[in-house]
């Protein structure tokens, strides 16, 4: 195996290109090679879903994708989704509905939310419940985050 | 920040003159009201120095700024761009002028102004500066207009302002600045601007359209202000109001700063080779191959850290004291995941690949993993001290044997076992130490007692604590966890300091965590019930274990800690409790929500649904039967606890009303007629708050702590700006929002027009040495601390302000006005003075006050102190805490016959906090510790093997709940005021534990009938599935007529 390989890939419309150990993890590319930590770490079994972020359009667990494989790729976080100084109306709903607490699995849980609007703009709160069934919250007994989604969802829906 | 203002008006001027005036600096700026001086700039004849009054109440003074006519094209277009330098900030502004001819032969002017405002300045309006700029802007325009009724009339006002004599002094601030450059009135008590003669306005003269007509647009980029809710409803106090959180304008953007956000590029990575056993002798490390790895630092065994080391302090006495605790294991490994070898490396995954090349050899020693057999000290876990048990201690309360020989009935009950999990925060333990050469020891990590930590950490590394700067940031979670992760903390430090003072850093992995932090397990045994006749509970007698695991980490606290809930909601007088602790071969056990009570009031709820159970009692009548009254309150229980306030009936009835208790009973019985098991059980808890640690004492009466204190400082800073910072480690509870608004309250402003502190920071100068969010307490002890710091600061900002404007603080008040928060005169609007002013004064422009007020800073400290009273240590009396919020959650539990699967039907739980602060956050709390209780209940368990291995070592076999798994529950709230704080609040952080108690009712209930009493809290498919291929009915035996 080579010792580095060098990686293009496109965050949150950006291009980066670096020069990474192939075994570096997409989610360790994303915060130690580029600097956005907004993206965390959780647990190391891929149960968590703190880590999640969007690969060509699609959900990942980035603790469980290499980087090499986001090479060429784009990628999607948590930073990504304020538009020119406005909060993405499910940044919005997590406030008005405080479905954060510590906000440690929050931009994975955002991650998720937003995949699952894009997927079902109308969910029911147990589609809700299976869309975020990856991600792991320890503080709001999720009580508080379904009510965001389906608060968010019926907004954007509205527009 | 940017402001944009844009209009436009007619007036009956030719375009031509209207340019003339507009056009030339020395006629326009002189119109405008604020205006006091000028001179051209002899560098550029297009630039003037223009100096304009500023001031209010007794101070007073000019601001310069330097204009320029930037594009100026006749007859169409003018603009001025102005710069300057405030304190704190920078300002530009650009004020542009474009004329076109009007129908009438006047001039139609469309304006347009621009500000840009930059530095700190901006805190001193909160958000409330873009109110202010475009009503100054409002008046500017109208001066103009009215300026411009004819060229003469404009002129003669200029000329006027230019003759007007020259006060000295020199005073600048933004805020004021605007309001003069916007055309505000300068000084009430300079001398007054003396407008020109009144003039007829010539007939002749065609006004353009009022100018409230004229279309004006405002555009403005702020930072967002905290925002009411439709359904905030709080009597024009902000406590009480579900505001939005000031936290997660950052975290919703993945901007929070967590201790494994911290990165730098020589920053080292420390990780451990860890035992794979859970008891064994260590006969040989070798770690040749790991230190030939290009990139490994340093490596340290425990015998090596030892050399370095104190071992770390022992709360409890002997025989638990004399263990020899220095974080990582030096002759043998005590539970499976303790740290064995300390490597330190440039990058995180080089310490993963050095770790796999560490050789120890291991002699395996016969594990410990049930209480019982520890306590039989056949294997002696810590050498030293000669036997497995840490602590022994008898509550004996009230006349226990007398109860038992008066009592109507009589109910044996056999072993009960509360079960080891732990609320797993997402973010998992770390820190980033830096030793550096000079001996300064900086700290960043997500530990939550940081006040006691760094008095642990200081005598394990023979340094001052004053060496130690303690910091967290934002953290992701705790639950209790953290609080003791002080031992890698510890090694993070002696890591660096090997490193010759670069900077460590240690992230926990979850399989770590999970090895390493579990909460507290008990075992009761021996359990004796007396009633009488009613099913009134007179007395109780057990015998109870409690497993430490290989350390003592907090332990023995929580051997104290229970009692603060000695006959939990009931009024039971005579209780004896025999209460031990044990090491084990199992992970080090930490507090963790609901810690030592919940296992505790776990235990008495399962009396009550037994006894119930046995007498025929329905559940919801055997508690309204035994509960302590509402008329009792406040209300001291055997062993001097003092709980506050609650009305449990009045709670039971609206939980019961809320699940429909009564249209599940009926669906209960038609389900059991068709054969399927439902149950319906209640849970009763009361969360402790606010320790009171006087009762370490019980554990060690040698220990020399007490009482509690938190600490608060709330300053006006040198721009004006509020700053509040807090002693507490806030770990997603919303600090920084309850804080805001218990301060703004006080200070009579808004929460957004002060900045809290981020997390916690010892060079802050603002904790105490109990400092720390644990145990249900923020919300007495933070909040205290700000309310007393809000206090002391209102009182020299008072007595500054009534110099100030002249009058006695009790003709003052708190508000708000255009230029931000200030004091003023009440009934007297235009006597008022802004917080910049007072901290100039009290800061800056020293010689400008009396002798007497030189020592006001307005920077007050506040260190709460609630009001403990040493506790008996021979007797076992004493309040334990100030305030006991109780809770009421019923569940409907389905057991299927099939696969023992139990599964909440319906879930309703009523909390008693007191006065909710934030309702908002209050609910979050209960909603958060009601799911950690539900996961536990049934899914979430830390199980062994005979052998001590930890089989749910990773979050795929631990399984915590997900949103799949967690129900949908209905809430309801009781306020009945705690009089102990001072807004009534009460602590309900950690909620008690209630599912475990209602859950495990429920599943009895369920399965009453098949001959099973619960006897587990964890109620997983397969102890289900246990019991009832075994009914264990008969391990309860009641004796009906021992008195009667």
């Amino acid at each position: 195996m080579p010792e580095s390989v060098v990686v293009d890939v496109n965050v949150n419309g950006v291009a980066y290109q670096r020069e990474i150990e192939p075994r570096l993890l997409l989610v360790e590319f994303l915060r130690e090679e580029i600097g956005l930590t907004g993206t965390h770490i959780g647990c190391d079994t891929s149960y968590c879903g703190a880590c999640t972020v969007t690969l060509n359009g699609r959900l990942v667990k980035s603790c469980t994708c290499l980087a090499v494989q986001a090479d060429g790729g784009e990628v999607c976080t948590v930073e990504g989704l304020e538009q020119n100084g406005e909060l993405h109306p499910l940044q919005e709903a997590f406030s008005e509905h405080h479905g954060l607490q510590c906000g440690y699995c929050t931009p994975g849980m955002l991650m998720a939310s937003k995949s699952l609007l894009e997927e079902n703009p109308s969910p029911s709160r147990e589609e809700i419940r299976k869309g975020i069934a990856g991600n792991l919250c320890r503080c709001t007994g999720y009580v508080n985050i379904i009510k965001a989604i389906d608060a968010a969802a019926v907004k954007m829906q509205g527009v | 920040m940017e402001m944009s203002f844009n209009g436009y008006f007619e007036v009956g001027i030719p375009r031509a003159d209207t340019f003339e005036l507009l056009s030339d600096p020395e006629k326009f700026l002189p119109v405008l009201p604020m205006y006091h001086s000028m001179q051209k700039k002899e560098s550029d004849p297009n630039a003037s120095i223009v100096k304009v009054k500023v001031g209010i109440g007794k101070i007073h003074g000019i601001a310069t700024t330097e204009m320029f006519l930037q594009d100026n094209e006749p007859p169409q277009r003018a603009s001025y761009v102005g710069k300057g330098n405030v304190m704190g900030g920078a300002y530009n502004l650009i004020v542009g002028f474009e004329l076109a001819e009007a129908a009438n032969g006047g001039t139609r002017i469309d304006w347009q102004g621009t500000t840009q405002i930059h530095g700190k300045i901006l805190s001193i309006a909160g958000g409330g500066l873009r109110g202010i700029a475009e009503k100054e802007i409002i008046k500017v325009i109208d001066s103009l207009q009215d300026a411009l009724v004819s060229k003469e009339h404009f002129e003669s006002i200029g000329i006027a302002a230019q003759e007007r004599p020259i006060s000295e002094g020199f005073f600048a601030s933004i805020v004021n600045f605007l309001r003069g450059l916007f055309g505000g009135d300068a000084s009430a008590d300079s001398a007054p601007v003396e407008s020109p003669a009144e003039e007829e306005v010539p007939t002749t003269v065609t006004r353009g359209p009022l100018r409230k007509d004229a279309p004006r647009s405002v555009s403005t980029v702020v930072g967002k202000s905290i925002q009411i809710d439709a359904d905030g409803n709080g009597g024009g106090k902000w406590t009480g109001q579900h505001l939005r959180r000031k936290e997660d304008e950052r975290l919703l953007r993945g901007l929070g700063r967590f201790v494994d956000d911290y990165q730098g590029s020589d920053m080292l990575h420390m990780g451990f080779a860890r035992s794979p056993y859970a008891h064994a002798r260590i006969l040989n490390i070798d770690v040749s191959a790991a230190d030939a790895l290009a990139g490994v630092v340093c490596i340290m065994t425990g015998p090596q850290v030892a050399e370095q080391t104190t071992p770390f302090m022992q709360i409890g006495a002997e025989p638990g004291a004399l263990i020899q605790d220095h974080g990582i294991a030096l002759d043998k490994v005590r539970y499976p995941g303790e740290p064995v070898v300390m490597i330190v490396a440039e990058s995180a995954r080089l310490v993963e690949d050095a770790i796999e090349l560490v050789v120890v050899d291991y002699e395996p020693l016969p594990a410990l993993v049930k209480s019982e057999d520890a306590l039989k000290d056949e294997v002696i876990i810590h050498d030293e001290m000669g036997t497995n048990r840490s602590f022994h201690g008898v509550w004996d309360h009230g006349n226990v044997e007398q109860a038992f020989a008066d009592a109507a009935h009589v109910v044996d009950i056999g072993r009960l076992h509360f079960h080891r999990f732990s609320s797993t925060p997402i973010e998992t333990s770390g820190a980033v130490v830096t030793w550096s050469p000079r001996g300064e020891i900086d700290v960043i990590s997500n530990n939550g007692l940081p006040g006691v930590t760094a008095q642990m950490l200081a005598a394990f590394l023979n340094v001052s604590t004053e060496q130690l700067r303690m910091k967290s940031e934002d953290v992701g979670g705790n639950f209790g966890t953290k609080t003791v992760n002080h031992t890698y903390i510890g090694l993070t430090a002696v890591a660096s300091h090997a490193a010759g003072g670069r900077t460590v850093k240690w992230i926990e992995t979850r399989s770590d965590n999970l090895a390493s932090f579990h909460g507290g397990e008990r075992t009761f045994l021996d359990t004796r019930v007396a009633m009488d006749a009613e099913g009134v509970i007179t007395g109780v007698s057990s015998r109870h274990i409690d497993d430490a695991g290989g350390f003592l980490r907090y332990e023995p606290l929580g051997c104290s800690i229970w009692s603060q809930v000695y006959p939990g909601t009931y009024g039971v007088r005579n209780l004896h409790i025999d209460f031990s602790q044990v090491l084990s071969n199992k992970a080090p056990c930490t507090p963790n929500r609901g810690y030592s009570r919940m296992q505790h009031i776990w235990f008495m709820e399962r009396v009550i649904d037994i006894c119930a159970h046995e007498m025929g009692i329905p559940a919801d009548e055997m508690r309204r039967r035994n509960y302590i009254k509402p008329e009792q309150m406040p209300y001291t229980t055997p062993n001097g606890n003092i709980y506050d306030s609650g009305d449990y009936p009045m709670m039971l009835a609206k939980a019961k009303e809320l699940i429909d208790w009564d249209g599940w009973k009926q669906k209960q019985a038609e389900a059991r007629a068709s054969g399927r098991l439902i149950g319906i059980g209640i849970g009763s808890t009361v969360d402790s708050g606010t320790n009171n640690f006087g009762q370490v004492l019980y554990v060690n009466p040698d220990q020399v702590f007490s009482g509690n204190n938190e600490a608060a400082r709330l300053k006006v800073g040198l721009d004006g700006s509020v700053v509040l910072t807090l002693g507490s480690a806030p770990q997603g509870q919303g600090h920084e929002t309850t804080a805001a608004m218990v301060a703004a309250d006080d200070l009579g402003i808004g929460p957004d027009m002060i900045t809290v502190r981020t997390g916690f920071d010892s060079s802050w100068n603002t904790y105490a040495g109990l400092s720390g969010t644990i145990a249900s307490q923020f919300a007495v002890t933070g909040l205290s601390a700000v309310h007393g710091a809000a206090l002391k600061l209102k009182e020299q900002l008072f007595r500054l302000a009534a110099f100030a404007l002249g009058a006695s603080e009790e003709e003052l008040e708190m508000s708000v006005g255009e230029m931000g928060p200030q004091v003023s005169v009440i009934g007297d609007a235009e006597r008022a003075i802004n917080f910049w002013m007072l901290s100039n004064l009290a800061n800056s422009n020293i010689s400008q006050v009396p002798e007497h007020l030189r020592d006001i800073t307005l920077n007050a400290l506040h260190v709460y102190k609630p009001p403990f009273e040493p506790v008996d240590v021979e007797k076992k009396i004493g309040n334990q805490t100030l305030t006991y919020a109780p809770q009421i959650h019923i569940a409907v539990v389905e057991v299927d016959r099939a696969t023992c699967q139990p599964k909440i039907l319906d879930y309703a739980s009523v909390d008693d906090c007191g006065v909710a602060v934030n309702p908002k956050i209050v609910a979050g709390q209960v909603h958060g510790a009601t799911c950690h209780g539900i996961g536990a209940a049934l899914q979430e368990a830390f199980q062994f093997d005979d052998g001590g291995n930890l089989i749910t070592g990773s979050f795929t076999d631990y399984s915590p709940i997900t949103a799949l798994n967690m129900p949908e529950i209905k809430c309801a709230a009781t306020e009945t005021p705690s009089p102990f704080s001072f807004n009534g609040a009460k602590g309900c952080g950690e909620g008690g534990g209630g599912p475990l108690h209602c859950v495990s009712a429920a599943v009895q209930d369920a399965l009453y009938e098949e001959g099973i009493i619960v006897t587990e809290s964890h109620n997983s498919p397969s102890i289900l599935f246990e019991l009832m291929a075994e009914p264990n009915a008969a391990q309860v035996v009641t004796n009906k007529s021992m008195a009667t």
